[in-house]
C-alpha cells in the first residue's frame, strides 16, 4: 500500500508543485488551473485505503459496484527546462474530526509525495495554501511566501505582489500554516528539499465562508508561473472570480451596516507597510474580528 | 498480535469453513447487538478474539449508556458445531481501513472463512404494521444468484447523496471482495418511533434469513413472544392515546408526518414503551 505509478517519465531536473484543499481551496484552485492549463498527464497516485474514508457507493440491481476515494494524483508536463510534476489532493487525510491533516497519517501522505519527488529527482517543491488577512474582498489579494531555508529569501524579495512573515504587522517573521500544506514544507526541509510555501490572502471575514476564493488563488499563480517562468493564461480565474465576487456582495449587503462600516475601512489596508503606521489600530483590528466573529455566530445559531 | 494489527486471540477457533456474521453495536433498533447476542446465547458463541480498540475509537474517556460506564468492544465469538463466527463490534470513529482490514484477517487467518453477512438497520417512515422487506446487496455476482430462493429484494439501486458517506458495511464488503471473500450486506427497515430503541419483527427478519441460508435449526419461539408482546404495547399505545393512533393511521396510508409531528410520535412511544420496562 501507498504509491501506485502508471508510468514512469523521463523528467528532466523537474520541480514538484503540490496542493491539497483548505481555506477558500486557493492552494488547490491555483496548482489545479495550472495543471489544466499545462495539460499535464496523469502518471500515478497514492492508494486511498489507509488515508480516506470512500467518498461515494455504487450499488446497480443489488450488487456494489463501485466503491470511490478522494483522489490523491501526480501529474507530469515536460516543458523546456523546467519539468513539472503536479500533486494534487482532492482531500487532507484528517483524523478525529479535525478540519485538517495531522500527526501520523498526514507525515506519511506527505513522506509518499516526497518519495515521488525524489525519484524523479525534483530540485524544489512548491505548496500552496492561504493567509488570513486583514483585507477587504474587493482588493488584490498579496501571496505570504514562507521558504523552508533561508538562502530562497533573497529569491522571493523579487516576486511581485509578495511578502515575507517579518513584512507582516505584527507578526515578527512568525507564524503557523496549518495542515498539509504547511507540513509537506516541513517533511521537504527534513529529507533535504528545498520548498517554498504561497499562500494567497483571504478576508478574515470570509475565512469560513462556504465558497472558493480565485482572487487569492489567481494571485499565487501570478507569483507560482512567474517563478516557473511559464505564461499562463488566467481569464477562467478571473471568470470564476466575477461569480464569487456576486455571492460575496450579496452576503455582504446582509452584514449588519455597522460591521459593515468597521469592515470597509478594510480597503485601507492591504497595502500598508510595516513601517507605516496603520490605519487601522491594534485595537480596531481586535474589535473587527470580534464583530465578525458575533455576527457568523448569531447567523449560525439562527440556523 | 497479527502483523502489526492490534488483534489479539485467546484460542484458536475449530473452524474450516466458516460464515462470519457481523453486527455494529449501535444500530438503529438496536439490531446488529440483538441479532449478534440472539445467535451468541442459541447456539454457545464462545470468544476467542477480539480487536484492541485504541486506534480506532476516541479514548478521551469513557460512554455511560444506561447508568452503566462502556468501553469499545470489538470482540468474536465462534460457534464450531455451525461453522459460524460471530463479529459484534462498536463502529470504529477512525482508521477504518485499518480496523476492517483486521476483522477480515481474524475471518480468513483464522476461521477460513468463506463467506461474509454484515447486517444493516435502516430507518423507514413506515408503520410497525408494514411488513418489514430485507434489502439485500452483495459483492459479487455470484452472491446474488445463490441468494436468489431467500426471501430478499436483490435489486436495489443506489448511489451516494450529495453530503453522504458510504456506509461502513459497503466499506466492508469492498475490501472482502478485494480478498475474493463473497459477501452480502442485509438491511432492514426501522420504524423511525422504534429506531432509538428494539424492533423484534426485525431482528426476526434478519435471523430468519440467516437461519435458513446457514442451516442453524433455531427455535424461534421466544423471539415471536417478543413480537407479540411489542405488537401489544403498540397497540396498548394507539388505544390509550389517539395522537399515536392518528400518527400511525397515517403511516398506514402512506402518508408522510411533518418533522414535528415525527418527532412527535417519537417521543410518545419512546415514553410508553419506556414505562412498560
Amino acid at each position: 500500500m501507498g504509491i501506485r505509478l502508471h508510468q514512469e517519465p523521463q523528467l528532466e531536473n523537474p520541480i514538484l508543485v503540490a496542493s491539497w484543499p483548505g481555506i477558500g481551496n486557493i492552494g488547490i484552485i491555483a496548482v489545479d488551473t495550472l495543471r489544466g492549463k499545462l495539460e499535464a498527464e496523469e502518471f500515478g497516485e497514492i492508494e486511498p485505503q489507509e488515508f480516506f474514508y470512500p467518498k461515494r457507493v455504487l450499488i446497480r440491481k443489488g450488487v456494489l459496484e463501485c466503491l470511490e476515494f478522494p483522489s490523491s494524483k501526480f501529474y507530469f508536463k515536460k516543458i523546456r527546462g523546467t519539468d513539472i510534476i503536479f500533486f494534487v489532493g482532492e482531500e487532507q487525510p484528517t483524523e478525529g474530526g479535525r478540519m485538517y491533516a495531522e500527526g501520523r497519517k498526514a507525515c506519511r501522505m506527505a513522506g509518499l509525495v516526497l518519495d515521488v519527488a525524489e525519484k524523479f529527482k525534483c530540485r524544489r517543491v512548491y505548496t500552496s495554501g492561504a493567509a488570513v488577512a486583514l483585507i477587504h474582498h474587493t482588493t488584490k489579494p498579496r501571496v505570504w511566501a514562507v521558504p523552508n531555508a533561508g538562502s530562497l529569501i533573497s529569491e522571493i524579495k523579487a516576486y511581485q505582489n509578495t511578502v515575507l512573515m517579518s513584512d507582516i504587522e505584527g507578526r515578527g517573521g512568525h507564524g503557523n500554516i496549518t495542515g498539509l500544506n504547511g507540513l509537506l514544507l516541513g517533511v521537504a526541509k527534513k529529507r533535504g528539499f528545498e520548498a517554498i510555501c504561497l499562500m494567497g490572502e483571504i478576508p478574515v471575514y470570509l475565512q469560513g465562508f462556504p465558497l472558493s476564493y480565485p482572487k487569492a488563488s489567481k494571485s499565487v499563480l501570478e507569483v507560482l508561473s512567474h517563478s516557473l517562468k511559464i505564461e499562463v493564461n488566467l481569464d477562467t480565474l478571473d471568470e470564476l472570480d466575477q461569480k464569487v465576487q456576486q455571492r460575496i456582495e450579496e452576503f455582504y449587503q446582509q452584514v449588519p451596516l455597522e460591521i459593515r462600516a468597521q469592515l470597509d475601512r478594510l480597503k485601507r489596508v492591504a497595502y500598508a507597510q510595516p513601517a507605516e503606521p496603520g490605519p487601522i489600530t491594534e485595537e480596531e483590528e481586535k474589535r473587527i474580528v470580534e464583530d465578525v466573529e458575533k455576527f457568523f455566530k448569531k447567523r449560525g445559531e439562527g440556523g | 498480535m497479527n502483523q502489526g494489527y492490534p488483534i489479539t486471540i485467546y484460542q484458536e477457533p475449530d473452524l474450516h469453513q466458516s460464515s462470519l456474521v457481523l453486527g455494529w453495536s449501535e444500530d438503529a433498533g438496536d439490531l446488529g447487538r440483538k441479532v449478534t447476542d440472539y445467535l451468541n446465547l442459541k447456539l454457545k458463541g464462545q470468544e476467542f478474539a477480539e480487536i484492541e480498540p485504541d486506534d480506532f475509537f476516541p479514548m478521551g474517556g469513557v460512554a455511560i449508556k444506561d447508568n452503566i460506564a462502556r468501553f469499545p468492544e470489538s470482540k468474536f465469538y465462534a460457534c464450531s458445531e455451525h461453522e459460524l463466527v460471530i463479529c459484534q463490534s462498536d463502529s470504529p470513529g477512525a482508521e477504518w481501513y485499518k480496523f476492517l482490514s483486521s476483522v477480515l484477517d481474524v475471518a480468513e487467518r483464522h476461521c477460513l472463512v468463506k463467506e461474509l453477512y454484515v447486517i444493516g438497520a435502516m430507518v423507514s417512515f413506515s408503520a410497525h404494521t408494514t411488513p418489514r422487506q430485507s434489502l439485500a446487496v452483495v459483492n459479487l455476482p455470484e452472491m446474488k444468484e445463490i441468494l436468489s430462493q431467500y426471501d430478499l429484494n436483490r435489486d436495489m439501486d443506489y448511489q451516494t447523496q450529495p453530503g453522504e458517506r458510504p456506509t461502513l458495511n459497503s466499506f466492508l464488503l469492498w475490501l472482502a471482495r478485494e480478498r475474493n471473500i463473497p459477501g452480502v450486506s442485509v438491511w432492514v427497515p426501522i420504524p423511525f418511533y422504534l429506531a432509538a430503541m428494539e424492533d423484534a419483527q426485525a431482528e426476526k427478519k434478519v435471523l430468519g434469513f440467516l437461519n435458513e441460508r446457514l442451516g442453524l435449526r433455531i427455535d424461534f419461539c421466544d423471539l415471536d413472544q417478543e413480537i407479540r408482546r411489542q405488537d401489544e404495547q403498540l397497540a396498548l399505545a394507539r388505544s390509550r392515546f389517539p395522537e399515536i393512533d392518528d400518527y400511525i393511521n397515517r403511516l398506514e396510508s402512506n402518508l408522510l408526518l411533518s418533522q414535528e409531528e415525527n418527532g412527535e410520535l417519537i417521543k410518545k412511544i419512546e415514553e410508553f414503551l419506556g414505562e412498560g420496562d
